[in-house]
């Protein structure tokens, strides 16, 4: 679904680019397209990581973590899960949903949904690439903090 | 061969990947495939996205100035800056690692680090999905948590800039024209001590 939004937005850019300036578009596409490819293998992988976590992770030993008897460990525990298993954004929200149905605090939920989007430990490596170390580093630690931080936040006030 | 060499100091964790595959294909063949697939349809949803957000970092890298990035998301960009970057981050849709060419992008046009640090600071914010989250979780819970995350931006990008230091700047060897090469032996040197990070500009 989002999927449209976001090509539609893609066509749009690049309508409006070409109907302004043909070569400057053509220029775009070109250098676009082969930083693309020069990523793909790096991206792949990425996605192999997903898959190995998926299944080496089950289901039920998260659940026992995140309840509202695990008090501020449960935020922590989410924050650690949701940020090695970044997926789809989309796939989170039922996730959540789910969790919150089997007892998940709420601290635990509102972190997850924030971690597994934002903090993104595998690609890190793809951070460290692009940025160095210590910028990857520091983004990704200050990352989880502020997910625990707005998680605990979220389930005090509500 | 030499090339091949290069090629897999850059990209490290496809041999990493494909060894681990084959160790669990050769252990538990069923639980390999599994992954395998979870993987591949993790891609496909993907693809379009990744696809559509490079051609974006083609356009930005063709139109966008440096003059336009200087003046509004630039280092005396202020609170404006700041917001600006936030709410371009709750727009941009996909994973993680699929703006990391942009941001670089736009850092290396002379944006504030603190603007990236706000669009990565808004990034679990997804405008488009807001429908499902209030369907799901409810008003409250989705604009409380919007709010939240859209102010943390402002308290996320400074302490950033803080811990990074004044002087930090980009690996510079990661470029456009050859990602591949000299990556890895560029990062190591800015990690070192924290006084060295300038020599890397």
């Amino acid at each position: 679904m989002s999927d449209w939004i976001m090509v539609g937005l893609g066509v749009a850019a690049l309508g409006l680019s070409f109907a302004k300036d043909r070569g400057k578009t053509r220029t775009a596409v070109r250098v676009g397209l082969k930083q693309f490819v020069a990523m793909l293998p790096f991206f792949i992988a990425v996605f192999g990581v997903i898959g190995l976590l998926e299944v080496l992770l089950a289901p039920h030993q998260v659940q026992s973590l995140l309840g509202p008897q695990q008090g501020v460990l449960a935020p922590i525990y989410a924050a650690l899960f949701g940020g090695l298993a970044t997926g789809p954004p989309a796939a989170v929200f039922p996730l959540g949903r789910y969790l919150l149905g089997q007892h998940a605090s709420i601290a635990a939920v509102a972190t997850l949904l924030i971690a597994w989007v934002a903090v993104g430990t595998v690609s890190l490596p793809a951070e460290v690439r692009f940025f160095g170390a210590r910028f990857a580093i520091s983004r990704w630690a200050l990352t989880m903090i502020v997910s625990v931080a707005l998680g605990l936040l979220m389930g005090w006030i509500l | 061969m030499k090339q091949l060499i290069k090629w897999s100091r850059a990209n490290w964790l496809v041999w990493v990947i494909v060894i681990a595959y084959l160790l669990l294909a050769v252990t538990r063949t069923h639980v390999a495939s599994t992954a395998a697939l979870v993987a591949l349809t993790t891609f496909r949803d993907l693809i379009v996205t990744l696809v559509v957000v490079f051609l974006i970092v083609g356009l930005f890298q063709v139109w966008v100035s440096e003059d336009f990035i200087v003046r509004h998301l630039g280092q005396d960009s202020g609170l404006k800056g700041l917001a600006l970057g936030a709410g371009i981050g709750t727009v941009i849709h996909g994973p993680l690692v699929g703006v990391f060419p942009l941001l670089k992008t736009l850092l290396g046009k002379g944006a504030r680090l603190g603007v990236v640090i706000a669009i990565v600071s808004t990034w679990a914010i997804k405008l488009p999905m807001i429908p499902l989250e209030i369907r799901l979780f409810g008003w409250k819970f989705t604009l409380l948590r919007e709010g939240l995350l859209f102010a943390s931006a402002f308290i996320m990008a400074p302490v950033m800039e803080l811990a990074l230091g004044k002087d930090w700047a980009l690996p510079k060897a990661v470029d456009a024209v050859e990602p591949l090469a000299t990556a890895p032996a560029a990062t190591v040197q800015c990690t070192e001590p924290p006084e060295a990070a300038g020599d890397c500009a």
